[in-house]
Protein backbone atom coordinates (compact mmCIF):
# COMPACT_ATOMS: atom_id res chain seq x y z
CA UNK A 1 0.00 0.00 0.00
CA UNK A 2 1.18 3.48 -0.75
CA UNK A 3 1.90 5.61 2.24
CA UNK A 4 0.91 8.82 0.54
CA UNK A 5 -1.25 8.99 -2.52
CA UNK A 6 -2.80 11.94 -4.24
CA UNK A 7 -5.01 12.29 -7.22
CA UNK A 8 -4.99 15.64 -9.01
CA UNK A 9 -4.77 17.30 -5.62
CA UNK A 10 -5.14 21.05 -5.97
CA UNK A 11 -5.02 23.86 -3.47
CA UNK A 12 -5.20 27.43 -4.66
CA UNK A 13 -5.78 30.60 -2.68
CA UNK A 14 -8.78 32.24 -4.31
CA UNK A 15 -7.69 30.83 -7.65
CA UNK A 16 -4.11 32.10 -7.32
CA UNK A 17 -0.84 30.61 -6.09
CA UNK A 18 -0.81 27.33 -4.26
CA UNK A 19 -0.22 24.13 -6.15
CA UNK A 20 -2.29 22.39 -8.79
CA UNK A 21 -3.03 18.97 -10.03
CA UNK A 22 -0.50 16.89 -8.15
CA UNK A 23 -0.73 13.17 -8.66
CA UNK A 24 1.85 11.14 -6.87
CA UNK A 25 2.31 8.06 -4.78
CA UNK A 26 4.97 7.51 -2.19
CA UNK A 27 5.95 4.04 -1.11
CA UNK A 28 7.05 2.74 2.23
CA UNK A 29 10.53 3.10 3.66
CA UNK A 30 11.92 5.81 1.43
CA UNK A 31 12.98 9.40 1.68
CA UNK A 32 10.92 11.33 -0.82
CA UNK A 33 12.21 14.72 -1.86
CA UNK A 34 9.76 17.41 -2.84
CA UNK A 35 11.90 19.97 -4.56
CA UNK A 36 11.11 23.40 -5.83
CA UNK A 37 12.17 27.03 -5.66
CA UNK A 38 10.56 29.53 -3.28
CA UNK A 39 6.87 29.94 -3.77
CA UNK A 40 6.44 26.83 -5.87
CA UNK A 41 3.82 25.38 -3.56
CA UNK A 42 5.70 22.81 -1.49
CA UNK A 43 4.42 23.95 1.88
CA UNK A 44 0.93 24.37 0.50
CA UNK A 45 0.96 20.76 -0.62
CA UNK A 46 2.09 19.38 2.72
CA UNK A 47 -0.30 21.54 4.70
CA UNK A 48 -3.13 20.34 2.51
CA UNK A 49 -2.18 16.73 3.13
CA UNK A 50 -2.23 17.38 6.86
CA UNK A 51 -5.71 18.87 6.78
CA UNK A 52 -4.54 22.36 7.71
CA UNK A 53 -5.74 23.62 4.35
CA UNK A 54 -8.92 22.57 2.64
CA UNK A 55 -8.16 21.14 -0.82
CA UNK A 56 -9.71 23.03 -3.71
CA UNK A 57 -10.16 19.84 -5.68
CA UNK A 58 -8.77 16.37 -6.08
CA UNK A 59 -8.18 13.82 -3.40
CA UNK A 60 -5.43 12.50 -1.21
CA UNK A 61 -4.81 9.61 1.15
CA UNK A 62 -2.34 9.01 3.91
CA UNK A 63 -1.95 5.33 4.81
CA UNK A 64 -5.19 4.71 3.00
CA UNK A 65 -7.22 7.26 4.98
CA UNK A 66 -8.67 10.29 3.20
CA UNK A 67 -6.86 13.48 4.13
CA UNK A 68 -8.62 15.81 6.52
CA UNK A 69 -9.86 13.02 8.76
CA UNK A 70 -8.42 12.54 12.22
CA UNK A 71 -7.62 8.97 11.31
CA UNK A 72 -5.32 10.06 8.50
CA UNK A 73 -3.18 11.89 11.06
CA UNK A 74 -2.79 9.14 13.59
CA UNK A 75 0.59 7.91 12.40
CA UNK A 76 1.99 11.13 11.08
CA UNK A 77 4.69 13.50 12.24
CA UNK A 78 5.25 17.03 10.97
CA UNK A 79 7.86 19.70 11.31
CA UNK A 80 6.43 22.91 9.89
CA UNK A 81 8.44 25.39 7.93
CA UNK A 82 7.51 28.14 10.40
CA UNK A 83 8.07 26.22 13.58
CA UNK A 84 6.55 28.12 16.43
CA UNK A 85 5.82 26.42 19.69
CA UNK A 86 4.12 27.82 22.78
CA UNK A 87 7.04 29.63 24.34
CA UNK A 88 5.75 29.46 27.88
CA UNK A 89 6.25 25.69 27.92
CA UNK A 90 9.54 23.97 28.50
CA UNK A 91 10.80 21.64 25.81
CA UNK A 92 9.81 18.67 27.90
CA UNK A 93 6.32 19.99 28.67
CA UNK A 94 5.78 20.55 24.96
CA UNK A 95 6.61 16.93 24.25
CA UNK A 96 4.39 15.81 27.13
CA UNK A 97 1.44 17.72 25.74
CA UNK A 98 1.97 16.20 22.34
CA UNK A 99 2.29 12.76 23.89
CA UNK A 100 -1.11 13.45 25.47
CA UNK A 101 -2.63 14.35 22.14
CA UNK A 102 -1.15 11.26 20.50
CA UNK A 103 -2.46 9.13 23.34
CA UNK A 104 0.92 7.64 24.10
CA UNK A 105 0.39 5.45 27.17
CA UNK A 106 1.60 7.17 30.33
CA UNK A 107 4.05 4.43 31.15
CA UNK A 108 5.98 4.69 27.92
CA UNK A 109 5.79 8.45 27.83
CA UNK A 110 8.90 9.47 29.74
CA UNK A 111 11.07 6.87 28.13
CA UNK A 112 9.95 7.87 24.65
CA UNK A 113 10.46 11.56 25.39
CA UNK A 114 13.99 10.92 26.52
CA UNK A 115 14.63 8.85 23.42
CA UNK A 116 13.56 11.53 20.99
CA UNK A 117 15.37 14.26 22.88
CA UNK A 118 18.49 12.21 22.54
CA UNK A 119 17.84 11.59 18.84
CA UNK A 120 17.69 15.30 18.07
CA UNK A 121 20.65 16.13 20.26
CA UNK A 122 18.81 18.17 22.87
CA UNK A 123 19.77 16.11 25.89
CA UNK A 124 20.14 18.29 28.95
CA UNK A 125 18.62 21.33 27.30
CA UNK A 126 15.01 20.22 27.27
CA UNK A 127 14.11 21.66 30.65
CA UNK A 128 14.47 25.25 29.57
CA UNK A 129 11.53 27.30 28.43
CA UNK A 130 11.04 27.47 24.69
CA UNK A 131 11.09 31.26 24.94
CA UNK A 132 14.76 30.93 25.79
CA UNK A 133 15.57 28.60 22.91
CA UNK A 134 17.64 29.67 19.94
CA UNK A 135 16.13 29.14 16.51
CA UNK A 136 18.15 25.99 15.95
CA UNK A 137 17.10 24.59 19.32
CA UNK A 138 13.45 25.27 18.49
CA UNK A 139 13.84 23.44 15.22
CA UNK A 140 15.41 20.51 17.00
CA UNK A 141 12.62 20.34 19.56
CA UNK A 142 10.22 20.55 16.61
CA UNK A 143 11.93 17.53 15.10
CA UNK A 144 11.60 15.70 18.39
CA UNK A 145 7.91 16.53 18.32
CA UNK A 146 7.59 15.24 14.78
CA UNK A 147 8.98 11.80 15.60
CA UNK A 148 7.56 11.55 19.11
CA UNK A 149 4.67 9.23 18.31
CA UNK A 150 6.87 6.89 16.28
CA UNK A 151 4.96 7.84 13.12
CA UNK A 152 4.97 5.82 9.93
CA UNK A 153 5.27 8.93 7.82
CA UNK A 154 7.08 12.12 8.67
CA UNK A 155 6.69 15.41 6.84
CA UNK A 156 9.66 17.71 7.16
CA UNK A 157 9.28 21.16 5.67
CA UNK A 158 12.77 22.56 5.22
CA UNK A 159 14.01 20.90 8.38
CA UNK A 160 17.46 22.43 8.35
CA UNK A 161 16.62 26.05 7.67
CA UNK A 162 17.85 27.13 11.09
CA UNK A 163 20.60 24.61 11.67
CA UNK A 164 24.37 24.85 11.58
CA UNK A 165 26.37 22.43 9.42
CA UNK A 166 26.57 19.90 12.22
CA UNK A 167 22.84 20.13 12.73
CA UNK A 168 22.31 19.58 9.03
CA UNK A 169 24.34 16.46 9.13
CA UNK A 170 22.41 15.32 12.22
CA UNK A 171 19.16 15.77 10.36
CA UNK A 172 20.48 13.87 7.37
CA UNK A 173 21.54 11.03 9.65
CA UNK A 174 18.16 11.13 11.33
CA UNK A 175 16.39 10.80 8.00
CA UNK A 176 18.53 7.83 7.05
CA UNK A 177 17.90 6.30 10.48
CA UNK A 178 14.15 6.72 10.06
CA UNK A 179 14.23 5.22 6.60
CA UNK A 180 16.20 2.26 7.87
CA UNK A 181 13.43 1.71 10.38
CA UNK A 182 10.97 1.45 7.52
CA UNK A 183 9.51 4.93 7.93
CA UNK A 184 8.66 7.20 5.06
CA UNK A 185 10.11 10.68 5.11
CA UNK A 186 8.56 13.37 2.94
CA UNK A 187 11.11 16.13 2.64
CA UNK A 188 10.35 19.60 1.33
CA UNK A 189 13.39 21.45 0.21
CA UNK A 190 14.89 23.97 -2.14
CA UNK A 191 18.40 22.93 -1.29
CA UNK A 192 19.93 20.46 -3.64
CA UNK A 193 22.63 19.28 -1.29
CA UNK A 194 20.08 18.56 1.38
CA UNK A 195 18.23 16.25 -0.92
CA UNK A 196 20.99 14.64 -2.90
CA UNK A 197 22.57 12.40 -0.35
CA UNK A 198 19.40 11.02 1.15
CA UNK A 199 16.52 11.10 -1.27
CA UNK A 200 15.59 7.98 -3.13
CA UNK A 201 12.89 9.57 -5.14
CA UNK A 202 12.11 13.17 -5.95
CA UNK A 203 9.53 15.32 -7.56
CA UNK A 204 10.20 18.75 -8.88
CA UNK A 205 7.63 21.44 -8.60
CA UNK A 206 7.73 24.82 -10.22
CA UNK A 207 5.21 27.62 -9.99
CA UNK A 208 2.55 25.43 -8.53
CA UNK A 209 2.98 22.67 -11.05
CA UNK A 210 4.62 19.31 -10.77
CA UNK A 211 7.05 19.15 -13.64
CA UNK A 212 8.89 15.91 -13.10
CA UNK A 213 9.18 12.98 -10.77
CA UNK A 214 11.37 9.95 -10.62
CA UNK A 215 14.48 8.46 -9.05
CA UNK A 216 16.93 11.09 -7.93
CA UNK A 217 19.76 10.14 -10.26
CA UNK A 218 17.66 10.21 -13.36
CA UNK A 219 16.26 13.58 -12.68
CA UNK A 220 19.50 15.20 -11.73
CA UNK A 221 21.66 13.86 -14.51
CA UNK A 222 20.04 16.15 -16.96
CA UNK A 223 23.03 18.13 -17.84
CA UNK A 224 25.90 16.02 -16.69
CA UNK A 225 29.18 17.84 -16.40
CA UNK A 226 32.43 16.30 -15.30
CA UNK A 227 35.72 17.71 -14.32
CA UNK A 228 38.63 15.63 -15.57
CA UNK A 229 42.26 16.10 -14.69
CA UNK A 230 44.71 14.61 -17.19
CA UNK A 231 48.41 14.54 -17.59
CA UNK A 232 50.40 17.02 -19.58
CA UNK A 233 49.29 19.76 -21.83
CA UNK A 234 47.83 17.80 -24.66
CA UNK A 235 45.09 19.27 -26.71
CA UNK A 236 41.64 17.82 -27.06
CA UNK A 237 42.10 14.22 -25.92
CA UNK A 238 38.36 13.47 -26.10
CA UNK A 239 36.37 11.23 -28.39
CA UNK A 240 34.66 13.00 -31.26
CA UNK A 241 31.16 12.82 -29.78
CA UNK A 242 32.25 15.26 -27.11
CA UNK A 243 31.76 18.63 -28.63
CA UNK A 244 31.51 20.90 -25.65
CA UNK A 245 34.49 21.18 -23.36
CA UNK A 246 36.65 23.81 -21.77
CA UNK A 247 40.28 23.68 -21.01
CA UNK A 248 41.16 24.94 -17.59
CA UNK A 249 44.54 26.02 -16.44
CA UNK A 250 47.51 23.70 -16.41
CA UNK A 251 49.15 23.11 -13.06
CA UNK A 252 52.10 20.98 -12.14
CA UNK A 253 52.06 19.33 -15.51
CA UNK A 254 48.36 18.47 -15.32
CA UNK A 255 45.42 19.90 -17.12
CA UNK A 256 41.94 20.43 -15.82
CA UNK A 257 39.02 20.04 -18.21
CA UNK A 258 35.34 20.71 -17.79
CA UNK A 259 33.36 18.49 -20.09
CA UNK A 260 29.72 18.72 -21.02
CA UNK A 261 27.99 15.37 -21.46
CA UNK A 262 24.78 14.23 -22.96
CA UNK A 263 24.23 11.56 -20.35
CA UNK A 264 26.00 10.01 -17.44
CA UNK A 265 26.82 6.99 -19.60
CA UNK A 266 29.34 9.03 -21.49
CA UNK A 267 31.72 9.03 -18.53
CA UNK A 268 33.00 5.46 -18.91
CA UNK A 269 33.25 5.97 -22.68
CA UNK A 270 35.53 8.92 -22.20
CA UNK A 271 37.68 7.01 -19.75
CA UNK A 272 38.00 4.12 -22.20
CA UNK A 273 38.95 6.49 -24.90
CA UNK A 274 41.60 8.17 -22.73
CA UNK A 275 43.12 4.96 -21.46
CA UNK A 276 43.25 3.44 -24.92
CA UNK A 277 45.37 6.42 -25.86
CA UNK A 278 47.53 6.00 -22.78
CA UNK A 279 46.62 9.33 -21.35
CA UNK A 280 46.88 9.32 -17.58
CA UNK A 281 43.81 10.41 -15.67
CA UNK A 282 44.22 11.74 -12.17
CA UNK A 283 40.76 12.82 -11.27
CA UNK A 284 37.17 12.48 -12.52
CA UNK A 285 34.60 14.45 -10.65
CA UNK A 286 30.96 14.94 -11.59
CA UNK A 287 29.94 18.54 -11.25
CA UNK A 288 26.55 18.79 -9.59
CA UNK A 289 24.19 20.86 -11.61
CA UNK A 290 22.70 23.91 -10.01
CA UNK A 291 19.17 23.34 -8.95
CA UNK A 292 18.09 26.25 -11.12
CA UNK A 293 19.60 24.54 -14.15
CA UNK A 294 17.80 21.33 -13.34
CA UNK A 295 14.58 23.24 -12.86
CA UNK A 296 15.02 25.06 -16.11
CA UNK A 297 15.78 21.85 -17.90
CA UNK A 298 12.58 20.22 -16.71
CA UNK A 299 10.54 23.35 -17.14
CA UNK A 300 11.67 23.56 -20.75
CA UNK A 301 11.04 19.86 -21.25
CA UNK A 302 7.55 20.32 -19.90
CA UNK A 303 6.89 23.26 -22.18
CA UNK A 304 8.18 21.39 -25.19
CA UNK A 305 6.03 18.39 -24.47
CA UNK A 306 3.06 20.64 -23.92
CA UNK A 307 3.84 22.14 -27.30
CA UNK A 308 4.03 18.71 -28.86
CA UNK A 309 0.80 17.74 -27.16
CA UNK A 310 -0.94 20.72 -28.62
CA UNK A 311 0.06 19.96 -32.16
CA UNK B 1 -9.99 17.79 23.97
CA UNK B 2 -9.05 17.98 27.64
CA UNK B 3 -5.41 18.32 26.71
CA UNK B 4 -6.29 21.47 24.81
CA UNK B 5 -8.36 22.73 27.75
CA UNK B 6 -5.55 22.05 30.13
CA UNK B 7 -3.07 23.82 27.88
CA UNK B 8 -5.34 26.82 27.46
CA UNK B 9 -5.82 27.03 31.19
CA UNK B 10 -2.13 26.65 31.91
CA UNK B 11 -1.17 29.14 29.25
CA UNK B 12 -3.19 31.92 30.82
CA UNK B 13 -2.11 31.03 34.32
CA UNK B 14 1.53 31.01 33.30
CA UNK B 15 1.41 34.47 31.79
CA UNK B 16 2.58 37.45 33.75
CA UNK B 17 -0.64 39.30 33.04
CA UNK B 18 -2.45 36.69 35.08
CA UNK B 19 -0.36 37.47 38.15
CA UNK B 20 -0.92 41.18 37.58
CA UNK B 21 -4.65 40.61 37.34
CA UNK B 22 -4.72 38.63 40.56
CA UNK B 23 -2.74 41.29 42.39
CA UNK B 24 -4.92 44.08 41.03
CA UNK B 25 -8.01 42.15 42.03
CA UNK B 26 -6.70 41.78 45.55
CA UNK B 27 -5.94 45.50 45.71
CA UNK B 28 -9.44 46.25 44.48
CA UNK B 29 -10.92 43.96 47.11
CA UNK B 30 -8.82 45.57 49.83
CA UNK B 31 -9.98 49.03 48.78
CA UNK B 32 -13.55 47.90 48.61
CA UNK B 33 -13.28 46.32 52.04
CA UNK B 34 -11.86 49.54 53.50
CA UNK B 35 -14.62 51.60 51.95
CA UNK B 36 -17.29 49.26 53.26
CA UNK B 37 -15.75 49.27 56.71
CA UNK B 38 -15.82 53.04 57.07
CA UNK B 39 -19.18 53.41 55.38
CA UNK B 40 -20.59 50.84 57.80
CA UNK B 41 -19.14 52.64 60.82
CA UNK B 42 -20.42 56.04 59.72
CA UNK B 43 -23.79 54.61 58.75
CA UNK B 44 -24.25 52.94 62.10
CA UNK B 45 -23.45 56.18 63.93
CA UNK B 46 -25.76 58.29 61.83
CA UNK B 47 -28.50 55.69 61.87
CA UNK B 48 -28.33 55.14 65.62
CA UNK B 49 -30.88 57.82 66.49
CA UNK B 50 -33.68 56.99 64.06
CA UNK B 51 -35.73 53.84 64.23
CA UNK B 52 -38.44 54.84 61.74
CA UNK B 53 -39.08 53.76 58.20
CA UNK B 54 -36.88 56.53 56.95
CA UNK B 55 -33.80 55.19 58.69
CA UNK B 56 -34.45 51.70 57.39
CA UNK B 57 -34.99 53.04 53.91
CA UNK B 58 -31.72 54.93 54.09
CA UNK B 59 -29.88 51.92 55.38
CA UNK B 60 -31.31 49.69 52.68
CA UNK B 61 -30.57 52.20 49.97
CA UNK B 62 -26.98 52.94 50.92
CA UNK B 63 -26.16 49.36 51.62
CA UNK B 64 -27.55 47.94 48.41
CA UNK B 65 -25.94 50.74 46.43
CA UNK B 66 -22.56 49.89 47.89
CA UNK B 67 -22.98 46.22 47.18
CA UNK B 68 -24.18 47.15 43.71
CA UNK B 69 -21.07 49.24 43.06
CA UNK B 70 -18.82 46.39 44.13
CA UNK B 71 -20.61 43.86 42.00
CA UNK B 72 -20.84 46.18 39.04
CA UNK B 73 -17.15 46.77 39.03
CA UNK B 74 -16.52 43.05 39.45
CA UNK B 75 -18.73 42.28 36.53
CA UNK B 76 -16.87 44.88 34.51
CA UNK B 77 -13.44 43.40 35.28
CA UNK B 78 -14.69 39.90 34.59
CA UNK B 79 -16.17 41.00 31.29
CA UNK B 80 -13.00 42.72 30.22
CA UNK B 81 -10.85 39.74 31.10
CA UNK B 82 -13.26 37.36 29.37
CA UNK B 83 -13.14 39.46 26.22
CA UNK B 84 -9.38 39.90 26.21
CA UNK B 85 -8.64 36.26 26.84
CA UNK B 86 -11.08 34.88 24.29
CA UNK B 87 -10.58 37.10 21.25
CA UNK B 88 -6.94 36.17 20.83
CA UNK B 89 -7.24 32.51 21.56
CA UNK B 90 -7.58 31.09 18.06
CA UNK B 91 -6.68 33.99 15.82
CA UNK B 92 -3.43 34.53 17.69
CA UNK B 93 -2.34 30.96 17.24
CA UNK B 94 -3.34 30.93 13.61
CA UNK B 95 -1.33 34.02 12.79
CA UNK B 96 1.74 32.76 14.59
CA UNK B 97 1.30 29.31 13.02
CA UNK B 98 1.51 27.83 16.47
CA UNK B 99 -1.73 26.08 15.79
CA UNK B 100 -0.27 23.94 12.99
CA UNK B 101 1.42 21.42 15.20
CA UNK B 102 -1.65 21.02 17.39
CA UNK B 103 -4.10 20.62 14.54
CA UNK B 104 -1.97 18.06 12.73
CA UNK B 105 -2.48 15.72 15.65
CA UNK B 106 -5.35 13.26 15.49
CA UNK B 107 -7.87 15.67 17.00
CA UNK B 108 -10.75 17.22 15.15
CA UNK B 109 -11.28 20.93 14.72
CA UNK B 110 -14.40 20.74 16.89
CA UNK B 111 -12.46 19.15 19.71
CA UNK B 112 -9.91 21.91 19.44
CA UNK B 113 -12.45 24.73 19.62
CA UNK B 114 -14.39 23.04 22.39
CA UNK B 115 -11.22 22.38 24.34
CA UNK B 116 -10.27 26.04 24.07
CA UNK B 117 -13.73 27.07 25.18
CA UNK B 118 -13.77 24.75 28.17
CA UNK B 119 -10.37 25.90 29.37
CA UNK B 120 -11.28 29.58 29.12
CA UNK B 121 -14.77 29.22 30.48
CA UNK B 122 -13.64 27.20 33.45
CA UNK B 123 -11.00 29.74 34.35
CA UNK B 124 -13.16 32.82 33.89
CA UNK B 125 -16.20 31.40 35.63
CA UNK B 126 -14.04 30.36 38.55
CA UNK B 127 -12.68 33.88 38.66
CA UNK B 128 -16.16 35.41 38.50
CA UNK B 129 -17.49 33.19 41.27
CA UNK B 130 -14.53 33.95 43.53
CA UNK B 131 -14.89 37.65 42.93
CA UNK B 132 -18.63 37.54 43.58
CA UNK B 133 -18.28 35.80 46.90
CA UNK B 134 -15.35 37.97 47.94
CA UNK B 135 -17.50 41.04 47.44
CA UNK B 136 -20.45 39.52 49.28
CA UNK B 137 -18.26 38.39 52.15
CA UNK B 138 -16.59 41.76 52.45
CA UNK B 139 -19.88 43.56 52.27
CA UNK B 140 -21.67 41.36 54.76
CA UNK B 141 -18.75 40.78 57.06
CA UNK B 142 -16.74 43.96 57.37
CA UNK B 143 -19.42 46.60 57.18
CA UNK B 144 -20.86 45.97 60.67
CA UNK B 145 -24.43 44.84 61.25
CA UNK B 146 -25.72 48.07 59.91
CA UNK B 147 -24.39 47.34 56.45
CA UNK B 148 -25.44 43.71 56.21
CA UNK B 149 -28.40 42.95 54.01
CA UNK B 150 -30.61 40.00 54.60
CA UNK B 151 -29.47 37.62 51.87
CA UNK B 152 -30.70 34.05 51.73
CA UNK B 153 -28.33 31.26 50.53
CA UNK B 154 -30.75 30.37 47.74
CA UNK B 155 -30.73 33.96 46.58
CA UNK B 156 -26.95 33.97 46.52
CA UNK B 157 -26.75 30.79 44.54
CA UNK B 158 -29.19 32.05 41.96
CA UNK B 159 -27.43 35.38 41.73
CA UNK B 160 -23.97 33.91 41.31
CA UNK B 161 -25.22 31.56 38.61
CA UNK B 162 -26.58 34.47 36.66
CA UNK B 163 -23.39 36.40 37.37
CA UNK B 164 -21.39 33.56 35.79
CA UNK B 165 -23.48 33.64 32.63
CA UNK B 166 -21.83 36.87 31.64
CA UNK B 167 -18.28 35.51 31.19
CA UNK B 168 -19.78 32.40 29.61
CA UNK B 169 -21.53 34.44 26.92
CA UNK B 170 -18.57 36.76 26.39
CA UNK B 171 -16.12 33.89 25.98
CA UNK B 172 -18.39 32.04 23.58
CA UNK B 173 -18.85 35.20 21.54
CA UNK B 174 -15.16 36.16 21.64
CA UNK B 175 -14.19 32.68 20.55
CA UNK B 176 -16.63 32.80 17.67
CA UNK B 177 -15.14 36.08 16.44
CA UNK B 178 -11.63 34.79 16.92
CA UNK B 179 -12.22 31.89 14.54
CA UNK B 180 -12.66 34.37 11.71
CA UNK B 181 -11.19 37.72 12.64
CA UNK B 182 -7.83 39.00 13.75
CA UNK B 183 -7.36 39.49 17.46
CA UNK B 184 -7.58 43.24 17.22
CA UNK B 185 -10.80 43.30 15.21
CA UNK B 186 -12.46 40.69 17.37
CA UNK B 187 -11.48 42.67 20.47
CA UNK B 188 -12.86 45.90 19.08
CA UNK B 189 -16.15 44.31 18.04
CA UNK B 190 -16.57 42.63 21.42
CA UNK B 191 -15.85 45.75 23.40
CA UNK B 192 -18.13 47.90 21.22
CA UNK B 193 -20.96 45.44 21.69
CA UNK B 194 -20.31 45.33 25.39
CA UNK B 195 -20.50 49.10 25.52
CA UNK B 196 -23.65 49.12 23.41
CA UNK B 197 -25.25 46.58 25.73
CA UNK B 198 -24.39 48.79 28.67
CA UNK B 199 -25.91 51.86 27.05
CA UNK B 200 -28.92 49.80 25.97
CA UNK B 201 -29.40 48.74 29.55
CA UNK B 202 -29.14 52.29 30.73
CA UNK B 203 -31.73 53.47 28.19
CA UNK B 204 -34.04 50.69 29.30
CA UNK B 205 -33.70 51.73 32.94
CA UNK B 206 -34.34 55.31 32.10
CA UNK B 207 -37.30 54.34 29.93
CA UNK B 208 -38.81 52.34 32.78
CA UNK B 209 -38.34 55.27 35.13
CA UNK B 210 -40.07 57.79 32.87
CA UNK B 211 -42.46 55.12 31.60
CA UNK B 212 -41.55 55.36 27.94
CA UNK B 213 -42.15 51.99 26.29
CA UNK B 214 -40.11 52.82 23.20
CA UNK B 215 -37.01 53.38 25.29
CA UNK B 216 -37.58 50.17 27.17
CA UNK B 217 -37.92 48.36 23.86
CA UNK B 218 -34.62 49.72 22.61
CA UNK B 219 -33.04 48.32 25.73
CA UNK B 220 -34.70 44.97 25.26
CA UNK B 221 -33.58 44.74 21.67
CA UNK B 222 -30.06 45.57 22.73
CA UNK B 223 -30.11 42.87 25.36
CA UNK B 224 -31.31 40.42 22.74
CA UNK B 225 -28.42 41.36 20.51
CA UNK B 226 -25.93 41.02 23.32
CA UNK B 227 -27.36 39.65 26.56
CA UNK B 228 -24.73 40.96 28.93
CA UNK B 229 -26.05 43.98 30.77
CA UNK B 230 -29.41 42.28 31.23
CA UNK B 231 -27.65 39.45 33.07
CA UNK B 232 -26.06 41.90 35.43
CA UNK B 233 -29.45 43.45 36.15
CA UNK B 234 -31.11 40.10 36.56
CA UNK B 235 -28.45 39.25 39.08
CA UNK B 236 -29.09 42.40 41.13
CA UNK B 237 -32.79 41.66 41.12
CA UNK B 238 -32.20 38.14 42.34
CA UNK B 239 -30.00 39.56 45.03
CA UNK B 240 -32.11 42.50 46.12
CA UNK B 241 -35.51 41.34 45.02
CA UNK B 242 -35.98 44.81 43.64
CA UNK B 243 -38.80 44.49 41.20
CA UNK B 244 -41.57 43.17 43.38
CA UNK B 245 -40.46 44.72 46.61
CA UNK B 246 -42.28 47.80 47.89
CA UNK B 247 -38.90 49.32 48.51
CA UNK B 248 -37.81 48.69 44.98
CA UNK B 249 -37.80 52.24 43.72
CA UNK B 250 -35.92 53.41 46.73
CA UNK B 251 -33.28 50.82 46.13
CA UNK B 252 -33.07 51.46 42.46
CA UNK B 253 -30.15 53.49 41.32
CA UNK B 254 -27.34 53.45 38.89
CA UNK B 255 -26.16 50.00 39.88
CA UNK B 256 -29.39 48.23 40.58
CA UNK B 257 -32.34 47.64 38.41
CA UNK B 258 -35.83 48.94 37.78
CA UNK B 259 -36.91 47.32 34.55
CA UNK B 260 -36.78 43.60 35.07
CA UNK B 261 -35.36 41.11 32.65
CA UNK B 262 -37.51 37.99 32.98
CA UNK B 263 -36.37 34.43 33.52
CA UNK B 264 -36.75 33.88 29.82
CA UNK B 265 -33.90 36.32 29.36
CA UNK B 266 -31.63 34.11 31.45
CA UNK B 267 -32.36 31.09 29.30
CA UNK B 268 -31.96 33.21 26.22
CA UNK B 269 -28.48 34.24 27.36
CA UNK B 270 -27.46 30.65 28.03
CA UNK B 271 -28.79 29.59 24.66
CA UNK B 272 -26.99 32.53 23.08
CA UNK B 273 -23.70 31.28 24.51
CA UNK B 274 -24.30 27.71 23.42
CA UNK B 275 -25.23 28.78 19.90
CA UNK B 276 -22.12 30.96 19.72
CA UNK B 277 -19.95 27.96 20.62
CA UNK B 278 -21.69 25.82 18.02
CA UNK B 279 -21.20 28.53 15.41
CA UNK B 280 -17.55 28.83 16.42
CA UNK B 281 -17.06 25.11 15.87
CA UNK B 282 -18.84 25.29 12.55
CA UNK B 283 -16.96 28.36 11.42
CA UNK B 284 -13.60 26.84 12.24
CA UNK B 285 -14.32 23.45 10.78
CA UNK B 286 -13.34 24.07 7.20
CA UNK B 287 -11.18 27.08 7.61
CA UNK B 288 -7.64 27.23 6.22
CA UNK B 289 -5.10 27.96 8.90
N1 LIG C 1 -2.08 32.14 2.69
C1 LIG C 1 -1.84 32.39 1.40
N2 LIG C 1 -2.65 33.23 0.72
C2 LIG C 1 -2.44 33.49 -0.57
N3 LIG C 1 -1.44 32.97 -1.29
C3 LIG C 1 -0.59 32.13 -0.68
C4 LIG C 1 -0.75 31.80 0.70
N4 LIG C 1 0.23 30.94 1.06
C5 LIG C 1 0.97 30.75 -0.06
N5 LIG C 1 0.48 31.45 -1.10
C6 LIG C 1 1.01 31.45 -2.46
O1 LIG C 1 1.08 30.11 -2.90
C7 LIG C 1 2.30 29.87 -3.57
C8 LIG C 1 3.00 28.68 -2.94
O2 LIG C 1 3.40 29.00 -1.64
P1 LIG C 1 4.14 27.96 -0.69
O3 LIG C 1 4.33 28.58 0.61
O4 LIG C 1 3.41 26.68 -0.75
O5 LIG C 1 5.54 27.81 -1.43
P2 LIG C 1 6.84 26.99 -1.00
O6 LIG C 1 7.18 26.13 -2.16
O7 LIG C 1 6.63 26.34 0.29
O8 LIG C 1 7.92 28.14 -0.88
P3 LIG C 1 9.17 28.29 0.11
O9 LIG C 1 10.29 27.55 -0.49
O10 LIG C 1 9.41 29.75 0.09
O11 LIG C 1 8.75 27.78 1.42
C9 LIG C 1 3.08 31.16 -3.53
O12 LIG C 1 2.96 31.77 -4.77
C10 LIG C 1 2.41 32.00 -2.48
O13 LIG C 1 2.42 33.35 -2.88
MG1 LIG D 1 7.57 26.40 2.03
Amino acid sequence: MDVIQTNSLTKTYDGKGGISDVTLSVGEGIVYGFLGPNGSGKSTFVRTLLGLLQPTSGEGYILGEPIGTTKSREQVGYLPELFRYPDWLTGKQLLESHADLCKIPVRQRNKRIEEVIELVGMTGRDNGRISGFSKGMSQRIGLACAILNDPKVIFLDEPTSALDPIGRKDVRDLMVYLRDQGKTVFLNSHLLYEVESVCDHVSIVHQGEMIAQGPWRELMMTEAQVEIVTEGSISAPFPPFITDYQKGKAEEGRTRWVVQLETEKDIPKILHHLSSRHIDVYEVKPINPHLEDVFMHWVNRKKESAYVDNQ
Amino acid sequence: MWTISKLTFKEIVSKRIFMITIVMTLIFLALYGTAIYFAGKEGAEVGDGGQGTEAILLQQFVSSQLLGVGLYFSSFITALLAILSSVSTISGEVSSHQIDTWLMRPISRSQFVLGKFMGLAFLMIAYAVCLFFSIILLHQGIGTDWMALNLQPMQLIKAVSVFAIQPFVLIAFGLLLSTRMTTLNAGIVSIMLYGAAFIGGFIEQFGALVEKTSLVNIGIIMSLVFPIDSMYRKMTILLFDTADNPLSLAQGGMFTSISTPGNVMVWYAVLYGVVAVILAIYSFKNRDV
